[in-house]
């Protein structure tokens, strides 16, 4: 059996990320058509647009104690600035290193419990 | 043209009140919200009768929390409003009591906030997230924390003196839910919860309430409120977010938008300011708001608070009710006991931990979503 995508309307199995862009030239993550955070249009105003999953690392931390008793601890949590605008918040691979901002990072798919994928940034490279 | 507050009929803080901020705890919330209600009444020297409106300030009561708590005080009749604004329910609350009050269809209104540590429930917007389960808000601002340390080349050790000072005020103050000085070592000590960050360096949240009672000119003369402890409301303005560039925290931006327009609307300067209750939930926020309120240069807060300058008695004393640190957080009152505490200030009742010749204040509140007030006091 093939593995399945976490959450598949939010990337592709290739670790893409499904933003969209607002004929205004907003460019956003995720995909969506309640409306345009910069101007106000609407559904087809707002087309997708796959971003590459490459960014920036502007700040990541360790997380050492959660609430949820089901997520492991520790995890890495990371700010990453996507090449094409929108900032996004996800969990890094390396789930005890602090990685330093800056640091050029992508996107990957990771295998998550018996069969489910799901993604991750990492330093690029 | 609109207008602001201070445009419209002069709005004053008569009476303040608290139930002590405090662990979660079997008592209701009706007596944590009527006790506060009634040191606010006694302490503006009034009947609950006068007041013409309540605005009722609470985040995690559920629906319609108010009048089964306000009809123990007597049911007079007055129109009443629930306000939920996350962390900003408390500043929204006094925010629509003065605007009544000003706008002259009042001349007493009540602020009341009160909460208990009940769980958060927010619904989905229809939009899938990648993996903001596993955010906590310590995260956020372990985030930030990592960042404002990265770019300032600031030790986490120094970030963590503004808990050493906020837990020093709240020692001092009996409505507070620390009341226990600590040592740089305590905070820094203790298992780390994201990152830096340690318990002591993170709200408390619990439960308590806190009340503040407004009035016209006219509603003092009739009532015979004493006038001379009367603090005028001379500013008050509220934001929400907008997009921001990357790298830019909004946090951060939309403190420095809002403090902007309060302080061009009561025409004072950052350098006016003696006393400042701001939202110190996490340490590293009372550094980034310093810095966008405007009392030194980004990057250049760490410097203030080692040198003294943001202790009682300092330049202007900052979070001098303990703040959200150890006075405590609990939602809906946290933006109406910076009012009180900013009244006490002013008024130079504030016993223990008064600030020498306070006379300009500032209290500033952020709330998820994200939103911003900031409200300006000044004594006569």
């Amino acid at each position: 059996m093939e593995n399945q995508l976490l959450k598949p309307t939010l990337y592709t199995p290739a670790g893409a990320l499904l933003g969209g862009r607002c004929t205004c030239g907003h460019v956003f993550f995720p995909m969506q058509t309640h409306g345009c955070e910069v101007c106000g249009r609407y559904g087809a105003d707002l087309q997708p647009m796959t971003l590459s999953g490459r960014g920036k690392l502007l700040s990541a931390t360790i997380v050492h104690l959660h609430a949820d008793k089901a997520r492991a601890t520790p995890f890495t949590i990371g700010k990453i600035a996507l090449a094409e605008g929108p900032v996004v918040r996800t969990l890094l691979l390396d789930r005890d290193r602090e990685i330093a901002p800056g640091t050029p990072m992508a996107a990957r798919l990771v295998p998550i419990g018996e069969t489910g994928l799901d993604l991750r940034f990492a330093p690029e490279g | 043209m609109a207008r602001t507050l201070k445009d419209l009929r002069p709005v004053y803080v008569v009476g303040i009140g608290w139930h002590r901020y405090q662990n979660p705890s079997d008592t209701p919330y009706v007596t944590l919200g009527v006790t506060a209600i009634r040191e606010a009444l006694g302490d503006a020297g009034i009947e609950w009768p006068t007041v013409e409106s309540a605005y009722v300030a609470t985040a995690l009561l559920g629906m319609a929390s108010g009048r089964p708590m306000l009809r123990h005080l007597g049911a007079t009749g007055l129109p009443l409003s629930h306000v939920e604004n996350a962390s900003a329910s408390g500043s929204t609350a006094f925010r629509q009591a003065c605007i009544e009050v000003a706008s002259g269809l009042t001349d007493v209104s009540l602020a009341v906030g009160v909460d208990k540590r009940n769980p958060v429930r927010r619904e989905g917007t229809g939009i899938d997230n990648l993996a903001e389960d596993a955010i906590a808000q310590f995260t956020h601002f372990s985030l930030l924390t990592n960042e404002y340390a990265h770019r300032h080349k600031v030790s986490f050790e120094d970030i963590a003196r503004v808990a050493v000072k906020n837990h020093r005020n709240g020692a001092r103050n009996r409505n507070a839910q620390r009341q226990q000085e600590r040592s740089l070592e305590e905070v820094l000590g203790g298992r780390k919860v994201a990152g830096s960050l340690t318990p002591l360096q993170c709200t408390p949240v619990g439960e308590g309430a806190a009340a503040v009672i407004v009035a016209s000119e006219d509603g003092i003369r009739r009532l015979g409120i004493d006038a001379a402890r009367a603090i005028r409301v001379v500013g008050s303005t509220a934001r929400s977010e907008r997009v921001y560039a990357a790298g830019l925290g909004f946090d951060a931006v939309l403190t420095k938008e809002t403090t902007t327009i309060a302080l061009e609307e009561a025409q004072v300067t950052p350098r006016d300011l003696d006393i400042i209750e701001l939202h110190d939930a996490f340490t590293v926020e009372e550094l980034h708001y310093i810095e966008n309120i405007g009392l030194c240069r980004e990057g250049e807060g760490v410097h203030l608070l080692k040198e003294g300058a943001l202790d009682i008695g300092g330049r202007c004393a900052v979070n001098s009710s303990g703040g959200l640190i150890a006075m405590g957080h609990p939602i809906g009152p946290t933006g109406i006991g910076q009012i009180g505490e900013i009244a006490l200030q002013l008024r130079g009742e504030a016993g223990p931990r008064q600030h020498p010749n306070a006379r300009t204040g500032l209290a500033h509140m952020v709330g998820v979503g994200a939103v911003c007030y900031v409200h300006i006091l000044q004594r006569p």
